[in-house]
């Protein structure tokens, strides 16, 4: 099966919000009534109800000024923490790439908002039995040959959908091309084990608000001690405990004064 | 003698209708977050998906450790003259985790769907969640086994007898779950390195919170024990009361040398300076937990007052560094504020005074404890 990822190229974004629409309009998602915060970036932040927004940055570079614009949602991450942290498998990772999620398993205990290194997954606290929500890369519309909403829409083609390898060798040829254009890094190949969302971007990826994460996959540690830890803390514990009620009750049996016990009762 | 304060069944003191309406108050509390949302009820946001009830939960765990290590002592180890303080640990740990219990269902949104934890086909074995809901379910489970002859001692009932007979093996169960679960609470911060301010994010963060269980559990033990043979009337038994500080003070040195050790060989020895806040926060720990061990291994012991002041820098410490872990010191994002809401504030209280009430009620009604605390005391 081929695995799919998006390539996002800032530097061809627009900030048209035109993807943020297309997200809404198949996802039946309503609008969110915002407030005027001093910036063109309105809705302010990715919501339950807003799984992908452009996030409007002005940069400086010496003294000049410029607009930056982030397209931001779900990385679908390769090795998802949300999907590790789960207890009940409410989330997880299709074949084909994306992260998603069965509301009818969700215990609704936000282990997958605080896990996720991006701040993806959000949930309407004010709904009675809210879900979480977040991006789905349209795996619905995957699932029928189509490609997401948000790429399908994308007037100024900065939305590029396709194979991930496929896109980062793309993303590459991009920058050997025009290396003058772009920061020399594709920011989501290699981050916490790689990601199907990929970025390029004229300023570097912290300044637009993506964290800096290692290769590693944010959760392989935490696997690695669920997995080998555990049985070996329980082998272990399960162990000494054993040896240590034989040996007291040994003693116990022998009569004998206990050194250690006599000391104890100074 | 048991016969005597046994009949001498006082009228209850006001401040246990006190603390019935608090609790009365906090259910009301309850109910209505259920019947609502998290939305109306706190000051959860996006930012701070994690609040109040979580660094309760992270805290009352903890908190209730004096139930596995008390079993441990009287059952492992064999120190039948610890009988009565285990029972009363014991008492402690099964209301502190119904407590926890309780507030969980509340905090997780889906209660309605809070079976699914335990629903095999479910279960995420690479989840700390996972593994944290199942422990703390089982253990609740033993921990009603080890309570069943305690309240149903004087029955002359075959069940007793059978628990009776297994009660080593039964303890000895929750003895191992117990370690893992209050480790796994720790270890559901290790996939949150990014989040996680470093002062107390580790590789080791298990092995830091089953250590401070112990030490806690062995503080709150000492605590309760204190209280309730002075409630009692009786003269607290301190050479026992010292075998549980000198322990709890061995393990608060193995713990700090983890927290130092772990600190510099990760490079990381100059954030407890250069962390603003949370350097404040670190050092205040250190320094509750230095004048616990003090307290713990010199002179000062026996003076009832002063040991109870040891637990209870402990236990501050307990609440401020699990507060810190679950709460303070996860980053969030710029702008994202969080300050709880009364209510989350008086389900907090409700809880801590619904444990108490119980507890007393236990002393009152439970005459096999009672007895156990009163024969411990000569």
């Amino acid at each position: 099966m081929n695995k799919y990822g998006m390539l996002i190229d800032a530097t061809i974004c627009v900030g048209c919000r035109g993807c943020s629409v297309a997200c809404k309009q198949w996802n039946d998602l309503p609008g969110s009534k915002t407030r005027n915060t001093g910036t063109y970036q309105n809705p302010p932040d990715l919501s339950a109800y807003t799984w992908t927004n452009i996030e409007y940055r002005e940069i400086e570079t010496g003294d000049q000024v410029a607009w930056a614009f982030l397209k931001r949602a779900c990385m679908h991450c390769e090795h998802p923490a949300c999907v590790s942290a789960c207890p009940v498998q409410a989330l997880h990772k299709l074949d084909s790439g994306p992260v998603v999620y069965d509301a009818h398993k969700c215990i609704g205990c936000r282990y997958c908002m605080v896990a996720c290194p991006f701040g993806i997954p959000k949930i309407d606290f004010n709904k009675l039995l809210p879900e979480i929500n977040k991006c789905t890369f349209c795996a619905d519309r995957l699932d029928s040959g189509l490609p997401p909403a948000c790429a399908k829409t994308c007037p100024a083609g900065a939305i590029r959908f396709g194979e991930r390898d496929k896109l980062i060798a793309e993303a590459e040829a991009r920058i050997a091309k025009n290396p003058a254009k772009y920061v020399n890094h594709v920011y989501g190949k290699k981050e916490a084990g790689g990601t199907s969302i990929l970025y390029l971007s004229a300023v570097p990826f912290d300044r637009l608000g993506l964290p800096t994460l290692g290769p590693e996959p944010v959760p392989t540690l935490s696997e690695q001690v669920a997995i080998y830890g555990t049985p070996t803390a329980l082998a272990t514990v399960a162990a000494v405990l054993g040896g240590v009620y034989w040996i007291t009750k040994r003693r116990i049996e022998l009569a004998k004064p206990v050194a250690h016990g006599e000391k104890e009762k100074k | 003698m048991s016969a005597t304060t046994a009949t001498k069944k006082a009228s209850f003191p006001p401040v246990f209708y006190v603390l019935g309406a608090i609790t009365l108050f906090g259910l009301a509390l309850g109910i209505y977050r259920i019947a609502t949302s998290l939305g109306a009820t706190t000051n959860l946001n996006a930012g701070y998906p994690w609040g109040l009830w979580i660094a309760f939960d992270f805290f009352a765990v903890p908190l209730s450790a004096g139930a596995f290590t008390l079993a441990a002592v009287l059952q492992i180890f064999n120190r039948k003259e610890y009988h009565g303080i285990a029972h009363l640990a014991l008492l402690a740990g099964f209301l502190g985790y119904t407590m926890v219990i309780l507030v969980l269902v509340l905090d997780i949104n889906r209660w309605d769907q809070f079976y699914n934890v335990l629903l095999p086909p479910l279960w995420n074995l690479h989840s700390f969640m996972f593994e944290v809901a199942m422990s703390i379910t089982l253990y609740f489970g033993v921990m009603v086994l080890e309570l069943f002859p305690i309240v149903f001692g004087r029955k002359n009932w075959l069940a007793v007898q059978v628990v009776n007979q297994l009660i080593p093996f039964i303890a000895g169960v929750g003895v191992l779950l117990s370690t893992v679960h209050q480790s796994s609470i720790g270890a559901i911060f290790l996939i949150l390195r990014y989040r996680l301010d470093p002062l107390w994010w580790s590789p080791i963060i298990p092995l830091l919170f089953f250590t401070s269980a112990v030490f806690g559990g062995l503080s709150v033990a000492t605590l309760l024990a204190i209280l309730t043979w002075r409630a009692l009337r009786r003269p607290v038994p301190k050479h026992l009361l010292f075998g549980l500080t000198r322990v709890a003070a061995f393990v608060m040195a193995l713990f700090l040398v983890l927290k130092f050790g772990d600190l510099l060989l990760a490079g990381e020895f100059g954030l407890m300076f250069s962390s603003g806040a949370l350097s404040l926060v670190f050092w205040v720990e250190v320094i509750l937990l230095v004048a616990a061990m003090v307290i713990y291994l010199s002179r000062l012991r026996e003076n009832e007052n002063i040991l109870l002041i040891g637990t209870a820098c402990t236990l501050v410490w307990l609440a401020i560094n699990r507060s810190t872990v679950a709460w303070f010191a996860l980053r969030a994002p710029a702008g994202a504020t969080y300050f709880p809401t009364w209510i989350e504030i008086g389900i907090v209280v409700a809880s801590f005074a619904a444990g108490i009430l119980f507890y007393s009620l236990g002393l009152r009604y439970l005459p096999t404890l009672r007895e156990g605390v009163i024969e411990e005391g000569h």
